[in-house]
This record gives C-alpha cells, structure tokens and sequence, in this order.
C-alpha cells in the first residue's frame, strides 16, 4: 500500500512538471523539465527534474537584438545572484547604453559589460562568434559557454540557468550566433498531451490499487474475525 | 491549490494575452506604415522541492535536484520593424521609405515623434505635414504658386514655381535611425518615442550612413502578413485548450485521490 501511495505522489509530481511545460509552449528559449522516477525499496519515487536542453526551433524576428545560439552553448548575463546562462532571447538597451534583457540584466563580454555609445549609433551588429559592433567598430565579443553534456543546470525562472561547475567557453570558432533570430520553446505539446494522459490513466489504477488492497485488508478485519 | 492548476492557469492567461496581440495585428493590415507586434514570455521562478543529493562518497552518486516551475508570464510585447511592402499609390505627396529609419515629426506638446507613415499633405501655411497634421522636421514649405512637387530618392524637394521652368529646391527631408527600433514606444497615429532601450537617434538624409531610399508615389504598407497571424492564432487557440486540458487532468487527478476514503 505504501509503494501505491508513493507511486501516486510521483504522478502529482510529474503532472505539476507537464503543466509547467505546457504554460511554456510559447516561451522563447524555455527548454523543457523531464521527471525521473527511481524504485527505492519497494515503492517508486520521484528522485530528480533534469532539463532537456534539446534545441528548440530558430525562428527568425530580424529585430537587431534578438540573439539565438544555433547548436550548444549559453550567453552569459550578469544577474544579483551572480553569473546565470541564457539560450538567447529578446534583448534591448537600457538607459547607459548596455545591452540587458527583460529583467534588466546586462549581458557580459569578455571584457564585461558592452557599452553601446548612446548617440549616433546607426546599426548594430552580432556575428556568428558574437563579437558586436556598432557601425563597424569591434565593442567587444559575448560570452558564449558551454557545460558538460551530463550537467544538470537548475532552472532559475525568466529562462535564466544556474551554470554547472563544468562551464567553459566555447572557442569563437565553434561559435554560431544568430542575430535577428530566436529560439523557441522546445516542449512538444503532442508528447506532453500523451503524457499528461498517461499520468491520469496510471493515477487511476494506482488509486484502484489502494482501494483493492483497502478492501482486501477490510474482509481480513471484518470477516475474519466475526464468529461463525 | 495545486501548483499543476496555478502553472496551466498562467499558461492560459498567456495565450490570451497572445491572441489580444494578433487582434491588434489584424485590426492594422492596412494601416500604412503599420508595424506587428509579439508577446514574448517567460517562465516564473522555480521550486526547489529537493535540493540535490549526495548518496555515495563520490559526487558520481548523486540524485539531481526535484524543481517544479510555477507556469509562464509576459515578459515583453515585441514590435517587429521588418520592412513593409511598397505600393503605389501615384499620389505625389506620398512617400515609402525603403530600408531603415522615421521620419521626424513635430507634435503639438513640442515634442519629436518618429513615423513610417508617409502620407504627407500640406497645412494652410504651406508646411508639409503628416496625415495628422503635425509638421515634418525639419519643416518644408511649398510656396503658394508651386506645381509639380518632386521628392527625390535623397528627400531633395523640388517645385516649379510660377511659369518658371527649371524647378526650384525647397528642402531636404531626413530620416532619423535607431540601434533597436522594436524598443520604441507606440503612441498611436502610426507615430513612435524613442526610449532608453531605442537608443538616441541618428540623423541623416536618405541613401546616406545606412539609412534607407525614399520612393515618391508610394506608400509603406502594414507589414503584418494575414497568413502568419492566423497560423499564430491557431497556435494561440490550440496553446490555449492545450492548458485547459492540464486544468481538467490535474482536477480529474484531485477526484481520483478524493475517491481513496469512500
């Protein structure tokens, strides 16, 4: 009855997970959450989230700061909490001229934080191993890192990740960065519907599972015992 | 209440913010100079419910950490300043810009406001305005006894006078750029504000430092696409029902486990 009863906790678990993925079907650069489920002792519990960093699909909006990294790799921006990784996303200017995203955190170069000259820029422009000008004077290259292929970046919300400990940067080189494109969410709505069905179908035999069990254990109490 | 619940409510409200934003879109497909907008989201904070574990003694024995996300909100609504098609019009005091920047235009608080729009007309002081009355910058006028008004693809503005012959310059009109135009602020009439996140403009005449030709004749249509935005909208619908079924899962689920005590 326990195992039963674990089993029901993992499924409330992973359906709050689904739902999250499904709220963010729109979300540019969201990468999904994945449930993992273990046998300890008998029963089956959720042991861990992992984030599907599988790309999504780069769109094109031709707006001058959306940026997209086609491949691996993450930008890096300056947050209060320290260094976070973003795949990308919309960015804009704010009022000293450095390039943040919509929570208004600056995204970093190597050499910190890039300084757009306020006046009489024209154009700006990212190419593919991130290094920005504006009308064609170098104001330095983003940063552009990768982690291990077995990390586990925790998701922060605002489609910020906590980098892992394997961080590196990515040589320019094998760089390929988009301008005026954007990434968008990599969750299947088809897969997460099939799944959230599934979840509902095995809640269910899981519950008939206690009620049998209950119902046994209530002939063992009740029937047993009565004098013949 | 369920945290499943809470998160497919903010995806839902997210879709409908959406679908206001293609309204907006389709409303404008023939407003000159008109530009679409996108909502863009992003995901809420996260909940840590377990932090990771070590099991063994080396770190290769460890469970990654349980993280439940609380749904999505609305981080930005977008303009996309892509390049609208050109068409003519044949009327003279009309003018397409083709390629990048606004005209200037004098508001009546004093204020500067930037448009694509470049159905021009002229006001009882012979000032070239917009359709809405408010002045160009810097401002031409076209004397009483002109015909035959040119806009050169430069923004060189001739007239003939009188019976003269050769025609006369009157002014020259600029064009105004920005590092990121998406970052403007709408203010309706087809007019935009620059904002911190636009950048300061930069001034030109057209051909010149980037900035795009002028076409006399021609207008700059609305560059939202019917097709794209109700492909869009059946996202939207779809995204929509998508998290109403996780609403019905997670409350079909709340039953089942209501139904365990009978």
């Amino acid at each position: 009855m326990t195992s039963a009863a674990a089993s029901l906790a993992m499924l409330e678990r992973r359906q709050q997970v689904l739902a999250n993925n499904l709220a963010n079907v729109n979300t540019s650069g969201f990468k999904r959450e994945m449930v993992f489920a273990q046998l300890v002792g008998d029963a089956v519990s959720a042991t861990g989230t992992r984030v599907d960093l599988s790309e999504g699909t780069i769109s094109q909006s031709t707006n001058p700061l959306d940026l997209a990294i086609e491949g691996e790799g993450f930008f890096v921006i300056g947050t209060e909490n320290g260094e976070r990784h973003v795949r990308g996303g919309n960015f804009h200017l704010d009022p000293e001229g450095r390039i943040v995203d919509n929570s208004g955190n600056p995204l970093l170069g190597e050499q910190g934080e890039l300084m757009v000259p306020p006046k009489g820029t024209g154009a700006l422009s990212i190419d593919g191993t991130g290094m920005v000008s504006a009308d064609g004077r170098e104001l330095g290259r983003l940063r552009v890192e990768r982690i291990a292929a077995n990390a586990n970046p925790l998701h922060e919300g605002g489609v910020r990740f906590v980098p892992d400990v394997s961080r590196e940067p990515v040589p320019p080189m094998e760089r390929r960065v988009k301008q005026g494109f954007v990434e968008e969410s990599n969750v299947n709505p088809m897969e997460a519907m099939t799944q959230m069905l599934e979840v509902l179908h095995r809640f269910g035999a899981a519950q008939k599972t206690i009620s049998t069990l209950d119902a046994v254990r209530g002939i063992a109490v009740n029937d047993l015992g009565k004098p013949v | 209440m369920d945290p499943a619940l809470r998160a497919a409510a903010t995806g839902m409200m997210a879709q409908q913010t959406r679908t206001q934003v293609i309204a907006n879109n389709l409303a404008n497909v023939n407003t000159p100079g008109f530009k679409r907008s996108r909502a863009q989201f992003e995901d809420l904070l996260y909940q840590t419910v377990q932090g990771t574990q070590v099991l063994g003694t080396t770190d290769a024995f460890t469970n990654p950490a349980i993280q439940v996300g609380r749904g999505t909100r609305l981080a930005a609504v977008q303009r996309m300043h892509m390049q609208g098609a050109i068409d003519q019009t044949g009327r003279n005091l009309d003018v397409a810009i083709e390629g990048e920047g606004f005209f200037q235009v004098q508001m009546n608080n004093g204020d500067v406001a930037y448009t694509r729009d470049g159905s021009f007309g002229i006001s009882d002081q012979g000032l070239l305005t917009t359709s809405n009355g408010a002045g160009l910058m810097p401002s031409v006028r076209i004397p009483d006894d002109a015909s035959e008004i040119t806009i050169s693809p430069t923004g060189i503005v001739t007239v003939r006078r009188g019976n003269e012959i050769e025609p006369s310059e009157v002014g020259r009109l600029e064009l105004a750029r920005f590092v990121n135009p998406s970052g403007m602020l709408s203010l309706g009439q087809n007019l935009y504000a620059p904002t911190a996140s636009s950048g300061m403009p930069s001034i030109g005449f057209p051909t010149e430092e980037g900035m795009g030709r002028l076409q006399q004749g021609s207008l700059e249509a609305s560059n939202v696409e019917i097709v794209q935005e109700m492909v869009e909208m059946i996202t939207a619908m779809r995204a929509y029902e998508i998290n109403s079924k996780a609403i019905k899962t997670s409350d079909e689920m709340g039953q089942i486990a209501n139904n365990l005590t009978r």
